[in-house]
């Protein structure tokens, strides 16, 4: 399966009268934005707003940062299942405005969204402080269950972002980046010499709004399977997560998964990148004890040599994460687990709830304890007032002059588990 | 008493009863009172004979 991914560079978001893509600049027209956004009627009223790279913006709480991509050739449509109808996507051409982003915002549950500084130490930490983001703020009707809420402010995002990406359908791409994967008997014939690698693609499913949907399906009622690394270019894979914000892989990060940005990169130089293996992480044992058989299962039957495996969250999808690591282990498979920390504040405690010593080769994307401090900003898009309850904040976090005392966990995409984020060693 | 196993063992717990599901050790929501009674009944019974039972290793008990 074959795909051209299409970068449109986007350097500048301004509203005006037409919504359009020109010299890198993306103009939106706010009112038809709203109107999208007003087609539910689960929507009290809709405000969007422009947050730049730079500007002395906080974005609370935060809930899913999504990219504008558009088909332009090939099968189906962005967001399968979801939003376009279930075809199978991941081949042909698609167009991307990279640097643009739209962010939903928005109370559902409170203290299970994030905050993006657009500057100072904040923004050092998220990778979403560098885009030009459009903000939606999306009020519910009065009555609105917390899940309806969830549902309807995904779906907006979605809707708004495919509206971005529609514009840059008809136009002629900046740059553009070929990913291909071969059936498995070309691929094996194509780099006989090359270590054969496999990417196993945890994802949140908890339930109660801890939840990825594939192709429309909600992950906790699938079973590990095999899917092509471009599909997920084409939103194959969407976040429906109310999930501490900064180990969640938003929307964004699964169009632009950096495991298998780099996979591809190494393809044909230093290994055989042969697909990738989602699988989830339920709340029942048997579930995860399941899903990680199929998962060791699957690697197996690909013949690989090695599986790199990136993880969703924290605590029991520990779990989740060693099962998959002794039992692809054990059948001969190396591993290279993809984790974050919580260490506690001082970094002493132990960073995952469970361990194994074959979990012998693990990258951290940091320590989520970590209490960092915010200064105050000009404008808040959102409420700052969730601040104290908002998984990493506490009594307290919020200060009277707008700064913000907190863990590091708070900050959307900070530990990123796919290694997305910019955080590093001293 | 745990869900998670795995966890319960790496964290050294002697006497280990496992339960239903994360968000709901002790019930399980898609089944009527009665029966959510009949599960916790059997599960702090459970808990209550393993305390009475002499370990010399971590026991995980399944019955």
């Amino acid at each position: 399966m074959k795909l051209e991914l299409g970068y449109i560079f986007i350097k500048d978001i301004q509203f005006a009268e037409t919504s359009k893509v020109e010299n890198g600049t993306l103009y939106v027209n706010k009112e038809e934005v709203k109107a999208l956004i007003l087609e539910d009627q689960n929507f009290k009223s809709a405000d969007v707003e422009l947050a730049k790279p730079g500007e002395s913006v906080r974005i609370m709480p935060v809930k899913d940062v999504i990219e504008p991509r558009v088909k332009v050739e090939g099968p189906g449509g962005i967001f399968p299942g979801m939003v376009s109808k279930v075809e199978t996507v991941g081949s042909g051409k698609t167009n991307v405005l990279k640097g643009a982003a739209v962010v939903t915002t928005g109370k559902i549950v409170g203290f299970q969204e994030g905050i993006i500084d657009m500057t100072g130490p904040g923004a050092e930490y998220t990778p979403f402080s560098q885009l030009n983001n459009l903000v939606l703020v999306c009020e519910p009707i009065d009555s609105l269950k917390q899940h309806e809420h969830e549902k309807a402010l995904r779906f907006a995002g979605y809707k708004v972002a495919m509206y971005l990406g529609e514009l840059a359908k008809n136009m002629t791409p900046d740059q553009v980046d070929t990913f291909e994967t071969p059936t498995l008997v070309e691929g094996i014939k194509m780099y006989p010499e090359l270590p054969r690698v496999a990417y196993v693609c945890m994802l949140q499913s908890q339930g109660l709004m801890h939840d990825t949907y594939v192709y429309g399906v909600d992950a906790k009622q699938t079973i590990s399977t095999l899917i092509y690394p471009t599909e997920m270019m084409d939103g194959a894979i969407v976040s429906g997560n109310c999930v501490s914000a900064c180990d969640k892989n938003t929307t964004y990060h699964h169009l632009n998964n950096p495991v298998v940005h780099d996979l591809f990169a190494e393809h044909g130089k230093t290994l055989n990148f042969v697909g990738v293996i989602i699988t989830n992480e339920n709340v029942y044992l048997a579930d995860k004890e399941r899903s990680s058989n199929w998962s060791a299962k699957l690697a197996e039957y690909l013949g690989v040599d090695g599986v790199i495996v990136s993880e969703e969250g924290f605590g029991n999808p520990d779990t989740d994460l060693i099962m998959n690591c002794k039992k692809i282990e054990n059948k001969g498979i190396k591993t290279v687990l993809i984790t974050d920390e919580y260490a506690g504040r001082d970094g002493t405690s132990q960073s995952l709830a469970d361990a194994d010593v074959r979990a012998n080769a693990v990258v951290t994307g940091g320590n989520a304890n970590e209490v960092i401090e915010l200064p105050p900003m000009d404008k808040i898009i959102g409420h700052v007032e969730v601040a104290d309850v908002i998984a990493g904040g506490f009594d307290g976090s919020l200060h009277a002059d707008g700064s913000i005392t907190a863990e590091l966990q708070v900050i959307t995409g900070a530990t990123n588990e796919m290694g997305f984020n910019k955080l590093s060693a001293r | 008493m745990c869900t998670i196993v795995p966890i319960s063992l790496t964290v050294g717990a002697n006497r280990i009863v496992p339960t239903i599901a994360i968000p709901h050790p002790l019930g399980n929501p898609s089944l009527t009172l009665e029966e959510e009674r009949d599960i916790r009944r059997n599960l702090v019974g459970r808990a209550l004979r393993a305390l009475e039972t002499e370990v010399t290793e971590q026991t995980v008990f399944e019955k």
